[in-house]
């Protein structure tokens, strides 16, 4: 066969410019750290990433969510801990009230003492959380809990506070209604809350009867026992849901680290296979440039005189 | 004695010319298009009669017959559908990258993504401003990245159009040439240099014109060529000195359609190959993908703004749409500027409620919007790929398809200088042949 000239010049510029064009590639490829720049160079591989980056993006929505919800159970369990020592003084009050030689006198500090606790309670109660809210908020309200004027406590916020989506379809409540952890006491005198139990027992403290004082006593520090009991439990329901939320956080961790070895493999390129493609690529073009400069030299014209 | 001159003569005369094809054949090694020219020397055959009735040309010796083109037909045509298969390839794979450019350059996944992922960062906080920012920003660049991707969609029909009147154009001026190349082929002496250079012309001219479109050839016994269009069933294109000439149109639901007019008549053209094809099968793509995204588009705010509406704003009032649509489905734009006015909570709920905003989360599942745009985005990948392959395949066939037909009609330069070397001794013998038939007849001469 013969083999024109200018055809030998087309060949080698083609073959020369596909090896260039597959250096450049692999430069790419090594320079970028990744296999491919568009879709079409490895569409299977793209739609898998798409979902890794959006799971990715997902779970970093989560991954904030969670640091949220957990700040606000840091905050609840601190402050539920401040409550239960006040309600632990009121009660040591209440043992020291049910001592029958007190005299009108010491009864009449106690119960100053007592009246000090529920406001230090009310204060607890409208502690603000990270966001600025009312840590013990409902739905909605700017304080928890209003004393009024004659030293009785309301509740003011209404509905219970949301739930805080931390992974698809898990939601955690970052906070407790006031009225949950602190109302709803079951006493002797049916239901109560906190406030009203302690401010009971600091009114009948201020009328004279000591066997008055005594039997009021005695149920108040029922009540605090019961009322006890509840913070306890509240408390160990936020220490229970900062524990789930560890979970959580441990969970996205290793999800995140199996997710990146996944992504690396289908997206990263292989360093090492990569130089030696391109060095032997490079070897190739430079025999390829070598042949082709001896074999154009090459021409009978040369030897014609 | 006067014979052995005319021989010299003829000799000398016959290889100037062959000299001359070889000279030309040296000096267009490299043009394209040029097929590799022979001279056909014969032998003087005496028709007898009397030594002096005879003309120079009666006398034995040679005679340059004829300049043949070292052409194979068959080989051309098969440049020419291989040419157009890889022509209607590449053009169809220059629209399909620009379709996925615009798809993956605009990021739609992406924001769809942190749009959704706003609204659950809401949820941690609904009332606090700056989340609710995010989540209207993120609003607005899922709306400006619908609407440049529509737009990037129009700009490459806008560039599929002007690229199908430009070969249009080129096909019409295509066609003129060849048949003002047909017309002169008729009238010039056939098997001379000049006949070969028509014909060299007619065969680029249709090598060109394959590029386009596909194209039917036959061609008479003079060499005219008749070409028609979009394969033998086609219309006809060249006939003779005659000439039509093809328009281009976009018609209704975004088609194209091409038209071939000629002697009065009009006839649609399907073409098979060449740019014209890859345009036809661009404007399908572009289209197709045109449909799916608008559907995404027009979904995606449907539902946002039902969700949106079903709830309740900071100050406790019924959500406004947060987009609007314009006067195409992806021509989306932000309407709710005041971030208070996201409806996070259910009706009643209070300012803390975050609600409404699961609403979101259950419309990105069943609207699967996010999954729906990479489906988009990883099935004109997926296309395009398998074209790139095809391509690779078709170029590799026509690459072949020249070489083949290049090993018949290529000039190969040491051939050429072989040939230089044979024709110059053939004429420096024949020179010689002269000088020795004067010396003989001189010698008569001075016989005393």
């Amino acid at each position: 066969m013969q083999i024109s000239t200018s055809q030998l010049y087309d060949r080698s510029s083609t073959l020369m410019q596909q090896l260039t064009a597959k250096a450049d590639k692999l430069q790419t490829q090594i320079s970028t750290d990744k296999r491919f720049s568009t879709a079409s160079e490895d569409p299977v591989a793209f739609q898998k990433l798409a979902v890794i980056k959006r799971a990715s993006a997902n779970d970093r929505a989560y991954g904030a969510n969670i640091k949220v919800a957990q700040s606000l159970l840091a905050q609840s369990d601190s402050t539920l801990g401040s409550v239960e020592s006040q309600l632990q003084k009121a009660a040591e009050l209440a043992v020291q009230a049910s001592n029958g030689t007190l005299s009108v006198e010491n009864r009449r500090v106690i119960g100053e003492q007592l009246t000090a606790i529920v406001q230090d309670l009310v204060g607890l109660a409208n502690t603000k959380d990270v966001r600025g809210q009312p840590l013990f908020g409902g739905a909605s309200g700017d304080t928890a809990v209003v004393q009024s004027r004659d030293g009785s406590v309301a509740f003011t916020d209404i509905g219970e506070p949301s739930a805080i989506p931390v992974g698809d379809g898990v939601t955690v409540f970052g906070t407790d209604s006031a009225k949950r952890v602190f109302g709803n006491i079951s006493t002797a005198s049916g239901a109560s809350d906190v406030f009203a139990i302690i401010s009971k027992f600091a009114a009948a403290l201020a009328s004279d009867t000591s066997a008055g004082a005594g039997a009021a006593a005695a149920e108040a520090g029922d009540s605090l026992k019961t009322a006890l009991t509840q913070i306890g439990s509240a408390r160990g329901s936020v220490g229970a849901r900062a524990a789930r939320l560890d979970l959580e956080t441990a969970r996205l961790t290793d999800v995140a680290t199996t997710r990146e070895a996944d992504r690396s493999r289908l997206e990263d390129t292989d360093t090492a296979a990569a130089i030696t493609e391109l060095q032997k690529t490079m070897t190739v073009l430079s025999a390829t440039q070598a042949s082709f400069s001896k074999l154009s030299s090459l021409s009978l014209f040369n030897y014609l005189n | 004695m006067s014979d052995l001159l005319g021989i010299g003569a003829s000799g000398v005369r016959a290889y100037q010319s062959a000299l001359t094809t070889v000279s030309e054949n040296i000096a267009n090694a490299s043009t394209p298009g040029y097929t590799r020219r022979t001279s056909t020397i014969n032998e003087i055959v005496s028709t007898g009669g009397s030594s002096t009735a005879r003309t120079a040309n009666d006398v034995n010796g040679a005679l340059l017959t004829g300049v043949r083109r070292a052409s194979d037909m068959f080989r051309s045509a098969d440049v020419r559908t291989a040419g157009a298969d890889l022509a209607r390839s590449q053009t169809a794979i220059g629209w399909m990258d620009r379709i996925e450019t615009t798809l993956s350059g605009n990021q739609l996944n992406d924001r769809l993504t942190s749009f959704f992922n706003a609204a659950k960062t809401i949820a941690a906080d609904p009332t606090a401003t700056t989340p609710r920012q995010a989540m209207l920003e993120s609003a607005t660049s899922v709306a400006s990245s619908f609407s440049a991707t529509g737009k990037g969609l129009t700009a490459i029909d806008q560039d599929i159009d002007a690229t199908a009147q430009d070969a249009v154009t080129t096909l019409n001026g295509f066609g003129t040439s060849l048949a003002k190349v047909n017309q002169a082929i008729a009238k010039v002496q056939p098997n001379t240099a000049a006949a070969a250079q028509l014909a060299d012309q007619r065969d680029q001219l249709l090598e060109q014109m394959s590029a386009i479109s596909d194209i039917n050839v036959v061609t008479d016994d003079l060499g005219r060529a008749t070409v028609r269009l979009g394969g033998g069933s086609g219309p006809v294109f060249v006939a003779g000195n005659d000439s039509g000439y093809v328009t281009y149109a976009r018609g209704e639901a975004n088609s194209v359609s091409f038209s071939l007019h000629r002697a009065g008549a009009t006839a649609g053209l399907t073409p098979n190959g060449g740019v014209l094809a890859g345009v036809v099968e661009g404007a399908a793509r572009v289209a197709a993908t045109r449909d799916t995204l608008n559907t995404i588009a027009t979904r995606f705010v449907a539902i946002i703004n039902y969700v949106q509406g079903q709830g309740e704003t900071l100050d406790a009032t019924a959500g406004t749409p947060i987009f609007a649509v314009g006067t195409t489905p992806t021509d989306i734009r932000t309407v709710l500027t005041d971030p208070r006015g996201i409806a996070a909570a259910t009706p009643g709920g209070g300012v803390r409620n975050n609600g409404n905003l699961s609403g979101f989360e259950s419309a990105r599942t069943a609207g699967k919007f996010e999954a729906n745009t990479t489906a988009l985005v990883s099935g004109n990948a997926a296309a395009l790929s398998a074209r790139k392959s095809v391509a690779e395949a078709q170029d590799a066939i026509r690459s072949n398809a020249v070489t083949s037909r290049d090993s018949v009609s290529g000039v190969n330069l040491d051939d050429e200088a072989v040939d230089l070397m044979r024709f110059q001794q053939a004429y420096q013998a024949s020179a010689r042949v002269v000088q020795v038939a004067r010396e003989t007849f001189q010698s008569i001469l001075t016989i005393q």
